[in-house]
């Protein structure tokens, strides 16, 4: 993906290099912690899995992977329900060392659902990763074990995160212009 | 927990078919009758249960049986209420009109002409009842995860292809609902139900909630969606006082969080406002510093909105 700025985007936050070399120190940071034990990771669909990708490559022990994904506040039919598991992991958690992968931690409401829920499954550890962390919006207090980039209280898009979907695929974390998000 | 809701085309024994389901799975069978019966009994036989009511004391019921059994319930409508759960199957009947008459010739004992007309007023009736409970006269196919035709199928190979999906999603093996779910579900069902005046005898009416703008609703909604309790503008706290002691200023934060013991000042107003309303906020942390109290700008709030998808731009007063 060409690093030109694309229509909607106010400026970069962070580069494709600065991501790389952050997510590397991180992935040291797991490696170290996790020494001969093997580390499940779980990503929370869709944002995470450019995060996720990145950072299984370069971590040291061995590592497998999964996926779950919650239901939308967002829906067409008016009321918005309750969150609920929407795709749930393929295999059980019991007895691993669970590290789960987020792309953004802002309120907490979805990592604390989400927290609830895997602890309540019975892994040998439970801890939590997230590539950025807007700890300015934070309401619920939820522990982020790993974290990449600290931001500040604007609308980013790019590796995994999007606005209405698009954007995913950028290389690079930016900032979206105010106007563009109406 | 597993919530079979079924329904179906007037006249082709989806009831017989919801029936034999709960019989051969061992679920509980939640009809339109017995929602009543239940309903009477929760909140008095006399109580007066509007079409609008309807959604919200159905899902409070189901709740409320949902922590000891699996649950087949059977009414029209009954797609759309099982959203809130976790475990359900949408199943829907239909049948083409020939046999759907030839049904009502069967179980009324009617002409075929009679029995026609008789099909007529029965799907008016029901599209009558949907509109008013549910905003909708009928159902599309999506709503449903099985769709089953009652022209080439038994009611007896429709609940093999019924019990055969639940054992394949496994949904039988999830357990009942959590108490904590059934919780956050009474609180939010209860809370809608006393908007109609709908209470239980020996409790006290919960206060209407009025959100000062539409903010506040939204931001009440998205609590709900995580099932985190919350209470409206509970407490004011005196932030400026007269000579004599007397308070003379208030500040009352929108939201309180028990669970964090947090409340929370929504702020999604112009900057000379917010500027006032700020330093209420410095008084109140002066004044009571072991109170926990996030504010939220409107820049804030209008993020969270789009990060969950929600197409309209809060209220701007």
């Amino acid at each position: 993906m060409s690093s030109a700025l694309l229509p909607g985007i106010e400026r970069i936050l962070f580069t494709e290099e600065e991501i790389e070399a952050r997510i590397r120190a991180v992935a040291r940071e797991i490696s170290t912690a996790y020494e001969g034990r093997t580390l499940k990771l779980v990503g929370v669909l869709k944002g995470s899995i450019f995060f996720l990708t990145a950072l299984a490559r370069h971590i040291e022990v061995p590592v497998k992977i999964d996926f779950l994904g919650i239901s939308s506040f967002s829906n067409k039919s008016g009321a918005p329900g309750l969150v609920r598991i929407a795709k749930d992991l393929d295999e059980s958690i019991e007895g691993e060392d669970v590290l789960l992968v987020e792309d953004i931690v802002d309120t907490g409401f979805t990592l604390r659902y989400l927290l609830q829920t895997l602890a309540g499954r019975a892994p040998n550890s439970l801890a939590v990763c997230t590539f950025l962390d807007r700890n300015s919006r934070r309401i619920v207090q939820v522990p982020v074990d790993y974290c990449c980039f600290e931001i500040p209280d604007r609308f980013v898009v790019g590796f995994g995160l999007d606005y209405n979907q698009l954007y995913r695929n950028l290389g690079y974390v930016a900032v979206m212009k105010p106007e563009k998000m109406i | 927990m597993a919530l079979i809701a079924v329904s179906g085309h007037p006249g082709c024994r989806f009831e017989e078919v919801a029936r034999v389901t709960a019989q051969r799975l061992g679920f509980e069978l939640l009809t339109q009758p017995r929602v009543q019966s239940l309903a009477g009994e929760e909140f008095g036989a006399e109580t007066h249960i509007p079409d609008k009511a309807w959604p919200s004391l159905v899902t409070s019921i189901l709740a409320r049986l949902a922590t000891e059994h699996h649950i087949v319930y059977c009414a029209a409508g009954g797609e759309l209420q099982s959203r809130h759960f976790p475990g359900m199957l949408r199943v829907h009947i239909v049948a083409p009109e020939n046999v759907r008459i030839g049904n009502l010739m069967l179980d009324w004992r009617l002409e075929r002409s009679a029995a026609r007309q008789k099909l007529f007023e029965i799907e008016a009736a029901d599209r009558s009842a949907r509109k008013a409970k549910f905003g909708k006269t009928r159902p599309t196919a999506e709503m449903f995860d099985l769709v089953l035709n009652a022209e080439t199928l038994t009611s007896e190979q429709m609940t093999d292809l019924i019990e055969k999906t639940i054992e394949t999603t496994g949904m039988k093996e999830r357990g009942f609902l959590s108490s904590a779910a059934e919780a956050q579900l009474q609180f939010q069902m209860r809370l809608r139900l006393a908007r109609y005046g709908i209470v239980p005898p020996d409790k006290i009416t919960i206060r209407k909630k009025i959100f000062a703008n539409q903010s506040e609703e939204m931001f009440a909604n998205l609590l709900d969606f995580y099932r985190i309790p919350w209470e409206y503008e509970p407490r004011s706290f005196p932030v400026q006082y007269d000579r004599d002691g007397n308070p003379v200023e208030s500040f009352t934060p929108d939201f309180y969080l028990p669970e964090f013991d947090l409340y929370v000042e929504l702020t999604t107003m112009k900057q000379s406002l917010v500027t006032r309303k700020n330093r209420k906020v410095r008084l109140l942390r002066e004044l009571y510093p072991h109170i926990n109290i996030q504010i939220f700008y409107q820049k804030d709030f209008e993020n969270l909105i789009f990060k969950y998808g929600l197409a309209e731009r809060p209220v701007h007063t």
